[in-house]
């Protein structure tokens, strides 16, 4: 009998739950896809933080042409076709009118062409496969977030300044690690064509545990520069394993593309070397601005924490969106769209530009040097170096966006 | 009377996939369709586990093979889709040749190591062939051609991919179902029973295993090639172990003794996934935990259940 009655509950817990339609008057209801599950599940946490900051401070300000933010979290899991299923899901059953999101470079690349079926506006906010704005780019999708391209020219650029000619690569061995490795091979070859780019470079498996036999190899190897895109867990256990070794006391130069990560410093503390060039897409201490001086304050107070770079994508999402929206004066995703197009948004990261020819933002890049200081918990950048964006960012010919 | 009563479900259930795009919410039409593909799957899966008693954890080579096939033929070729259905599911015929005839001499967990083991290697494949396969970041992007034989079906449209996938779902689980009590399906339960048995009456026993292995990997193929369409990407974790443990659990789940358990099992797997996920970012804790009571107390999975309800054995 109490299986029964249990069963019985399930069911019409399911048929509530599927019937639920909360879409109240006088919201704006966001959807968010990001990853919350699996070892990587503290990306997606990073980005609830920066958009329920910025739902709340424009909430309590009056809302977007008075309406309030509502937003829903999806998990895309890391795999593309979750990802889609779940944007699906937000579009049809919870009916949002707007989308935002994506970690993983593979679900922004299996979504981005499904979203003009759903008609919705979506800014992507992490995911830096440079496709999306170039061969996959169309109408619908933005993105405000650094991508691959822009983040290697700024290294590429650093690369060129230390004036060392044989570069090697540490990078994860998926779709990300390569293409870093091969952009920034590219842009270094034509900034300096006598530079030699390591045949045999390092790509050690995503996540793996264990990275002493790359490092070895490369200290044997006596590059005289090492390029690592490897990040998140494995840039933090391979740091550390490359301390031991004595990876850092040799005579080459390091370039970090994603080391200036707070979570990667946080992780890390006084273990991060010092003196190591390092990129991210955001750094808290780099633009003197209102926006971002407040930004951090009011991250800091709220979650005790300095904001990483994915809490600063998804804040400024919610701030492009509502740009957007009120020079569009409508809540009409076309308009929105239209809106989005040509926008200078001002963001905790500087004053960004979103180009309408592939939708890419022309976004600062920030790179520093690793450097101890008594009064922060983590290493901080100094000196800072901030790429403006229209040094860094192809041209929308060289991104082959066609957009339609 | 346990005859009409199948017979009425069926046809209630028949009604039911029929009539859900008019009346449902339009989500749920998506849910229905990954629930088919995805039962489909199951129930390939369940001919080795539980016809053959063989515990297939490499399923996902098939899945992931037919994906990438019907990916890569959209993509370069633009076939008509009839056309990419068709070959599709004969590549992953193929695998299944080449692996099950090595797989099929093992029982039990060597046979399941040794699938989990091939399973691995096509996703390593599908991981690193950048160049063919896009690598982690697999096919995304491919064009959705016509149905073709002069058939007037928009892929793109949910509710004609629904119809289509009903239709081909259907009757492939006909085709499933009349080899179960062919001839053919009976050897195969008869050696689940005692495979020493089955060999001692003159019958090849690693032979007729082969054939089911084929069948089994066919159709996961096929059910492949619809999930990369309905999805559309193809990508490694198509073919991962964790895409290979989904068609075990949904088994267990709805019943692997009852021909629609898997079925039922998709369905129960995917609508709590569907709904969890709309209240908890921890989802998988919830699910976790609500499928480990399912397994624990519904040992017979939901078709067991019913059946007692119903008054049937007990």
């Amino acid at each position: 009998m109490l299986r029964k009655l249990l069963v019985m509950a399930v069911v019409a817990f399911m048929a509530i739950g599927f019937s639920l339609d909360a879409q109240a008057e006088g919201t704006v209801k966001i959807g968010a896809i990001y990853l919350l599950s699996g070892a990587f599940s503290t990306y997606g946490q990073f980005a609830k933080n920066g958009i329920e900051l910025a739902a709340d401070e424009i909430n309590s300000s009056g809302g977007i042409l008075g309406k309030k933010i509502e937003f829903v979290l999806e998990d895309s899991t890391g795999k593309a076709n979750v990802g889609i299923q779940a944007a699906r899901k937000l579009v049809y059953q919870e009916n949002v009118d707007l989308l935002m999101g994506l970690d993983s470079s593979g679900v922004a690349k299996g979504l981005v062409p499904v979203v003009p079926e759903l008609k919705k506006p979506f800014i992507i906010t992490h995911a830096a496969s440079p496709d999306v704005t170039g061969s996959l780019c169309n109408k619908y999708v933005f993105r405000i977030s650094l991508n691959i391209a822009q983040n290697t020219k700024a290294a590429a650029l650093i690369a060129k300044e230390l004036g060392v000619k044989k570069w090697t690569t540490i990078g994860p061995d998926y779709d990300f690690g390569h293409q870093s490795w091969e952009f920034f091979g590219n842009y270094l070859k034509e900034l300096d064509p006598e530079v030699v780019l390591s045949a045999d470079p390092s790509f050690p498996k995503f996540k793996a545990e264990d990275f002493t036999p790359f490092i070895n190899k490369v200290i044997s190897d006596k590059p005289e520069g090492v390029f690592i895109s490897l990040w998140g867990g494995d840039l933090i256990n391979f740091i550390r394993q490359a301390n031991n070794l004595g990876f850092f006391k040799q005579n080459f130069k390091v370039l970090m593309s994603l080391g200036a990560a707070t979570e990667v410093l946080t992780a890390l503390g006084d273990q991060m070397p010092e003196g190591i060039w390092v990129g991210t897409r955001y750094w808290f201490a780099a633009n003197d601005t209102p926006t971002n001086n407040n930004f951090v304050a009011a991250y800091k107070k709220r979650f005790g924490d300095y904001p990483s770079y994915n809490s600063q994508g998804a804040y400024a999402a919610v701030y492009a969106y509502k740009t957007a929206i009120e020079k569009a004066k409508s809540f009409e995703p076309d308009k929105i769209i239209a809106a989005l197009e040509n926008l200078t948004v001002d963001t905790p990261s500087g004053e960004l530009l979103i180009r309408a020819e592939d939708h890419q933002a022309v976004v600062n890049g920030n790179w520093g040097i690793t450097k101890a200081d008594k009064n922060y918990p983590i290493r901080i950048l100094d000196p800072i170096r901030i790429f403006p964006g229209k040094d860094i960012t192809p041209t929308p010919q060289e991104s082959g966006c066609n957009m339609q | 009377m346990r005859k009409k009563i199948q017979l009425g479900v069926l046809l209630l259930l028949a009604v039911v996939l029929v009539l859900l795009p008019k009346v449902s919410p339009f989500f749920i039409v998506f849910v229905a369709t990954e629930i088919l593909i995805l039962g489909l799957f199951a129930t390939s899966f369940n001919l080795m586990f539980g016809y053959c008693g063989l515990l297939s954890f490499g399923h996902g080579a098939f899945f992931g093979t037919g994906a990438y096939v019907a990916g890569l033929l959209l993509q370069h070729l633009q076939w008509d889709f009839i056309w990419v259905l068709a070959v599709a599911p004969l590549a992953a015929a193929v695998g299944a040749t080449l692996i099950g005839w090595l797989c099929v001499r093992l029982n039990e967990v060597y046979f399941s190591m040794l699938t989990l083991a091939f399973g691995m290697m096509v996703f390593a494949i599908a991981h690193q062939w950048r160049s063919v396969t896009g690598g982690s970041d697999g096919l995304a992007g491919f064009p959705l051609t016509e149905v073709g034989i002069g058939l007037d079906i928009v892929l793109a449209n949910p509710f004609h991919f629904y119809y289509l996938t009903l239709l081909i779902v259907a009757l492939s689980l006909a085709a499933i179902y009349l080899l179960t009590i062919s001839p053919f399906g009976l050897i195969l339960r008869a050696m689940r029973e005692n495979t020493e048995r089955v060999a001692f009456a003159g019958i090849p026993a690693n032979r007729y295993r082969l054939y089911g292995f084929i069948l089994s990997g066919l159709f996961s193929g096929l059910a492949g090639a619809l999930f990369a369409t309905f999805s559309r990407v193809a990508v490694p974790e198509m073919s991962h172990w964790t895409q290979s443990a989904e068609p075990i659990l949904m088994t267990i789940l709805g019943g692997s003794q009852y021909f629609f358990g898997p079925l039922a099992g998709a369905a129960v797997f995917l609508g709590l996934k569907t709904l969890i996920t709309s209240y908890t970012s921890e989802w998988m804790i919830y699910l976790g935990v609500i499928l480990l009571g399912m397994v624990l107390f519904l040992p017979k999975g939901i078709f067991g259940l019913l059946e007692r309800w119903l008054g049937g054995r007990t």
